[in-house]
């Protein structure tokens, strides 16, 4: 089933001579199930394409479907609430908050969204998996850079999205850890039926992909 | 305490500038329940005397201005005798020195002439020690001269004449424009007026409600208009008023102040929150759950340190703590922070989640 559906996207920033293109005529889908890569260097759109399928940010053209619904006739509020309950969003930031510590961290999800999120039990498993379950006591500020990105991805995945949008998930990890997120990330798409979209130019994912993208001068090619 | 979850966090975490900002509004707080409690103090001394009468109405000349020491009421003035609920006083500024134990010191005062027949010396002087005077040339003082050497038989001598009064009680809430009275017959007040018997006293004063036709030949005040005519009582009053807020202003200022930059610092973390969906009514909520806990902790703190200053407090210094007035600019306080509060709520509704990604 289509989760995602994107029809002859059109992005560009600036006017006139400093005018810069950074997606056309970008169609893309993504299912259930399916773990969907789009490589690119630096530059290149990747995290523009990830914001717009997110409701983060608007095309200047196209259609961008989520489930079916076309984001352009949603309210920013409902875009808001789509991405707490639908979308969980892996930012290159690690989107932790450095005041709390990591068990904190899944409590504040509790705290914005009451129901379907992991239970306990399940959330023991993925911070076993991810190797951070001895790190609930930790604040962000003590852990390494492949320590928060391992909890940041568990907080997105924490609250049960249907689709997963990672923005370089893996940058900061070592070939053992990407292995292990690249399991995790193909697991939870194909075990628990959801889209995954990873942006990256790590190609050391490419082996745990269903589906590989090329983002290059604003196109997107199938491999 | 869903609202106050992340404020609650943060604080935690962020001990040190947390605990900065809450002293900081804690020495504000404290400020200004000082001046307060001086402001009360001081104008306690002006008109303690008078409110222990409680006095609602008061007569005085026509010509006095308002003025009770100006003033002069003779028999034919009063239209009628007095009631049981109105009383002549006689007020006159006098220097007290003691006449006995070879004591240079003096003392500013103020004499209060009354009947001993009428209310205020019947029921509203408040003996503390001693006894009313009964005896010519007796008086009863304000408790405060107690603390300073004055005792019961002591004799005094009041502007140097050389005849001596005797102290014979003392009496509590007998102060008035910041001197201590010294109650004493009507006689003697006249004698050290020097005036004859055809002036009765300064003025009369009700503790009912009286209409002007009771008098038609005196000037009718109520005791407000009475007090405010005080020498100095109002100017004091309005210098301290502005300067309280004043500092409430300024407050407003540092207090918002800081929250802004307090929030500024957190806007990366907030967009993060604003692009996973979290929406910005619960961050807002947290933002002002947070000024709200940061205030009443500064404010709590400066109604503590109040308290231990009234304690330590030297009796000398007119301070007046009433906690209710206390509890008002408290709550203003608050009030004010949260007003300040609101400021970043703007940059909080506009946050850009974009730029959470792109940095």
């Amino acid at each position: 089933m289509t989760a995602i559906k994107l029809r002859n996207v059109n992005k560009a920033f600036g006017t006139g001579l400093s005018r810069v293109t950074v997606l056309q005529d970008v169609s893309f889908s993504a299912d259930l199930g399916e773990l969907n890569l789009i490589l690119g260097p630096s530059g290149s759109g990747k995290s523009t394409l990830l914001t717009i399928i997110g409701g983060l940010q608007t095309p200047d053209s196209g259609v961008v479907l989520i489930d079916g619904q076309d984001l352009a006739e949603q309210s920013p509020k409902q875009r808001d609430q789509l991405r707490l309950t639908t979308i969980g969003f892996v930012l290159q930031s690690y989107n932790l908050l450095p005041y709390l510590n990591v068990a904190d961290q899944f409590k504040l999800v509790d705290r914005v969204k009451k129901r379907g999120n992991l239970t306990p039990a399940e959330l023991s498993t993925l911070l076993k998996e991810l190797g951070i379950d001895q790190l609930l006591d930790h604040y962000p500020g003590e852990l390494s850079g492949g320590q928060n990105q391992r909890v940041a991805l568990a907080r997105a995945l924490y609250a049960n999205p249907q689709i997963v949008l990672a923005d370089e998930p893996t940058a900061a990890l070592d070939s053992e850890r990407v292995k292990v997120v690249g399991r995790l990330l193909r697991e939870m798409a194909a075990t628990h039926n959801k889209a995954v979209i990873v942006v990256t130019h790590d190609l050391r994912l490419q082996e745990f992909a269903d589906h590989t993208y090329q983002l290059l001068d604003g196109r997107l090619r199938a491999e | 305490m869903r609202k106050v979850f992340l404020a609650l966090k943060e604080i935690k975490h962020e001990k040190f500038r947390y605990t900065l900002i809450a002293i900081m509004i804690m020495m504000i707080s404290y400020l200004m329940f000082i001046l307060m409690g001086l402001m009360l103090g001081l104008a306690n001394e002006n008109k303690a005397a008078i409110n222990s009468w409680r006095t609602q109405t008061v007569f005085l000349n026509q010509n006095a201005n308002g003025s009770l020491n100006q003033s002069m009421i003779t028999s034919p003035q009063l239209s009628r005798k007095l009631n049981r609920h109105e009383a002549l006083i006689g007020q006159a500024s006098v220097v007290l020195t003691r006449a006995t134990g070879g004591h240079k010191d003096k003392q500013n005062a103020q004499l209060i002439g009354l009947d001993a027949q009428q209310f205020i010396a019947k029921k509203r002087l408040q003996l503390v020690a001693g006894r009313q005077t009964k005896n010519d040339h007796e008086i009863v003082v304000d408790q405060g001269l107690s603390t300073q050497g004055y005792h019961l038989g002591d004799q005094v001598r009041l502007n140097g004449n050389g005849q001596g009064f005797k102290i014979v009680g003392f009496v509590k809430n007998a102060k008035l424009s910041v001197a201590p009275v010294i109650y004493t017959s009507l006689a003697n007040w006249r004698k050290l007026r020097g005036v004859n018997s055809t002036v009765l006293a300064s003025g009369i004063v009700a503790d009912q409600n009286v209409k002007g036709s009771a008098f038609p030949k005196l000037s009718r005040l109520t005791v407000s208009q009475f007090i405010n005519k005080l020498p100095g009582y109002t100017a004091q009053n309005n210098t301290f008023t502005f300067m309280i807020a004043f500092l409430m202003v300024i407050s407003l200022v540092i207090i918002a102040v800081f929250l802004y930059i307090l929030t500024m610092q957190k806007m990366a973390n907030y967009a993060v929150l604003r692009a996973q969906g979290i929406p910005a009514r619960h961050l807002v909520n947290a933002t002002l759950a947070q000024a709200a806990l940061l205030m009443l902790c500064g404010v709590v703190g400066g109604v503590i340190f109040t308290w231990i200053t009234q304690l330590l407090m030297p009796t000398t210094v007119p301070i007046l703590m009433s906690w209710p007035a206390i509890g008002g600019i408290g709550l203003a306080l608050i009030a004010l922070g949260m007003v300040g509060a609101l400021l970043p709520v703007r940059m909080i509704l506009k946050i850009d989640p974009i730029a959470a990604l792109n940095n």
